[in-house]
């Protein structure tokens, strides 16, 4: 994974734009089950100041919620991209799977 | 119902034979040319796709180009679905305000054979598979392949996430796209690494055709393609583009994954920042949005190749790493893949070996086309850029600079305006640095 963890003394700050809109031209397949999952919330409170995951995913999957100082997913909205387990989340801390066959994204375009 | 009896793309039910002389796990284009040739050289062979139909989960700009693609199913141009032929490329290198532009057209690239067309993949992809179908492939559509079946060492199936879904063959073909899953359980691939990889999200935008045709200066039967770089991607290695389609627009950026979560950065904010750029919202004013992805792109090149084959198994397309980074060129790459893996699967067939020495006939097979030497060629590129990264934001201001400074009528003289423009770009970065940022951007090159 990654070798070098990048700058992170930064706090977080919420994404500048929003994809609702994005996202609601997209359909979707969703299924009842996560494919997603974070492996160690401690590592996401104590650890990662930056939340990355809630910038690098380009569906905004992955939210900080203040309040239960963790982050939460959004599956549904999840566009399968691989973005999360490939340095998205630098400290290696989402497991990403793909949905079940014949769940989720359907591209009309694509 | 079975997965082979709920079966093909073409939609009558083929009654599955208990094991097939080959699996092939994904129905992109490495997959479906695989298919497609093994079924036309006789091989029982089934796909194994999880999206609803083959295409249903791939993203692409994109283009098709016409040469590879016609290796695999040729004169193709006369059925496939395709939105326009690409007579007109463009190059543009980008500042907050200006645009320095490149442009090459040709009428040639308009007619038989062509050279390239924007598709969409959701469309074209099961067109592809619908082609492998008709020539006697089976198509098994919404199953996640969820691991490999083993006997020792060797491959011997796979097996799925339907109940009683395991499946056997001679030989298994790991076709499944940027994310190898599988060829990462087999050993055979190290995952991709941040820093030789691309995110890219896409929209596709509405527009009545005539003003499309009007607004990129094209007529029916044209079309164009943008690759865009500068300050677009703030300074994070990337590009940008723009591809016309019937009556839609495809827009897009493509940034290094590792680079882009250094700086907490967001690839949508990028897209927006692309789009706000004014000549690229005067082509988009008005278009309404149709549909966003995101995708990745291996962009390693030769050095983050796999293992290619094993016992019983062989990895084509991008879970091989197989993008030529700089062109955004892979689904050529793909295609001409999935044929070199059916025809070593073809001839191992003959003599009912499908050990790691029969198969390894597809590493040399790919090893003397042109996708080794192309991924050799720009193997340099990825980290190049990842290295150097005012390519992405200083080199395009002070292109610019310079152009605009020449072009501005003032009372200097030319001469004037060439000693302005050295002393500019030298107050930006010593001499030394630009000479070795040449010899290194030549280096990668040859
Ligand atoms: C934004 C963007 C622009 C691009 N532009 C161009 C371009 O202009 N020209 C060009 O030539 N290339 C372009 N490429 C690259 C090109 O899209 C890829 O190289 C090409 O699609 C690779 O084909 P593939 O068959 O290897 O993989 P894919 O097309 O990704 O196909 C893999 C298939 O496997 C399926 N699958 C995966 N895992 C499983 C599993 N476990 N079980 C069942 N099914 C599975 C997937 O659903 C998918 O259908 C672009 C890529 C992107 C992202
Ligand atoms: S999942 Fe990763 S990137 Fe996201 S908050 Fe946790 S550690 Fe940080
Ligand atoms: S796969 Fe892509 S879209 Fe899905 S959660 Fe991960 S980063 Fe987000």
């Amino acid at each position: 994974m990654n070798d070098r963890l990048p700058y992170d003394d930064r706090d977080w700050t919420p994404p500048k734009h929003d994809v609702t809109a994005q996202l609601g031209v997209v359909k979707f397949k969703p299924d009842d089950t996560a494919h997603l999952e974070i492996k160690d919330e401690q590592v996401c409170r104590e650890r990662c100041r930056r939340k990355f995951c809630t910038h690098s995913c380009p569906a905004q999957v992955y939210r900080w919620e203040e309040e239960e100082k963790s982050i939460s997913i959004a599956f549904e909205g999840c566009l399968e991209c691989g973005t999360c387990r490939n340095g998205g989340c630098p400290y290696d801390n989402i497991t990403m799977r793909y949905p079940r066959g014949g769940f989720g994204v359907q591209y009309r375009f694509g | 119902m079975t997965p082979a009896a709920k079966a093909d793309a073409a939609g009558q039910a083929t009654p599955a034979p208990a094991r097939f002389d080959a699996i092939v796990v994904g129905g992109g284009p490495a997959g479906l040319s695989a298919a497609y040739t093994l079924a036309a050289g006789g091989a029982s062979v089934v796909v194994i796709e999880r999206g609803d139909w083959p295409g249903s989960k791939n993203v692409m700009g994109g283009l098709v180009f016409s040469q590879p693609t016609s290796q695999v199913v040729p004169d193709f141009w006369k059925e496939a679905p395709l939105e326009r032929p690409v007579t007109r490329r463009e190059m543009w290198l980008t500042t907050g305000d200006s645009v320095l532009k490149a442009a090459y057209e040709s009428t040639d690239f308009g007619a038989e054979p062509y050279n390239s067309f924007s598709v969409f993949r959701s469309r074209f992809d099961k067109w592809l598979a619908a082609q492998a179908s008709a020539k006697g492939a089976v198509i098994i559509t919404e199953t996640l392949v969820e691991d490999l079946l083993w006997d020792g060492g060797k491959v011997i199936g796979v097996r799925t996430g339907r109940p009683d879904g395991d499946l056997e063959a001679d030989v298994v073909i790991l076709a499944e796209g940027v994310n190898p899953f599988l060829a990462e359980k087999a050993g055979m691939s190290q995952g991709v690494k941040a820093e030789a990889i691309a995110v890219a999200v896409k929209e596709v935008l509405a527009l009545p055709k005539e003003k499309l045709e009007d607004r990129f200066s094209l007529g029916t039967d044209t079309g164009a393609a943008f690759e865009v770089v500068g300050e677009i991607t703030g300074g994070i290695p990337g590009t940008g583009f723009i591809y016309t389609n019937r009556d839609t627009i495809s827009i897009g950026v493509g940034v290094i994954l590792k680079d882009m979560v250094d700086r907490a950065g967001a690839a949508y904010s990028l897209l927006e920042r692309f789009k706000a750029q004014p000549q690229v919202r005067r082509l988009i004013d008005g278009a309404g949005r149709r549909e966003y992805a995101a995708h990745l792109i291996p962009e390693g090149g030769y050095r983050s190749m796999p293992s290619l084959y094993g016992d019983g198994v062989l990895v084509a397309g991008d879970a091989a790493g197989m993008v030529n980074a700089v062109f955004s060129e892979g689904a050529n790459l793909a295609l001409l893949s999935g044929k070199m893996a059916a025809e070593t699967v073809l001839q191992a067939r003959g003599s009912g070996d499908y050990s790691r020495r029969t198969l390894g006939r597809y590493g040399d097979l790919v090893g003397r086309s042109i996708i080794m030497k192309d991924l050799k060629t720009f193997e340099g590129m990825t980290s190049l850029f990842s290295s150097h990264k005012h390519f992405f934001s200083l080199y395009p201001q002070l292109a610019s600079a310079a152009v605009k400074e020449m072009l501005t009528v003032d009372s200097l003289t030319k001469a004037d305006k060439m000693h302005l423009i050295t002393k500019l770009a030298r107050s930006q970065m010593p001499t030394r640095r630009l000479i070795k940022d040449l010899w290194d951007g030549w280096r990668a090159f040859s």
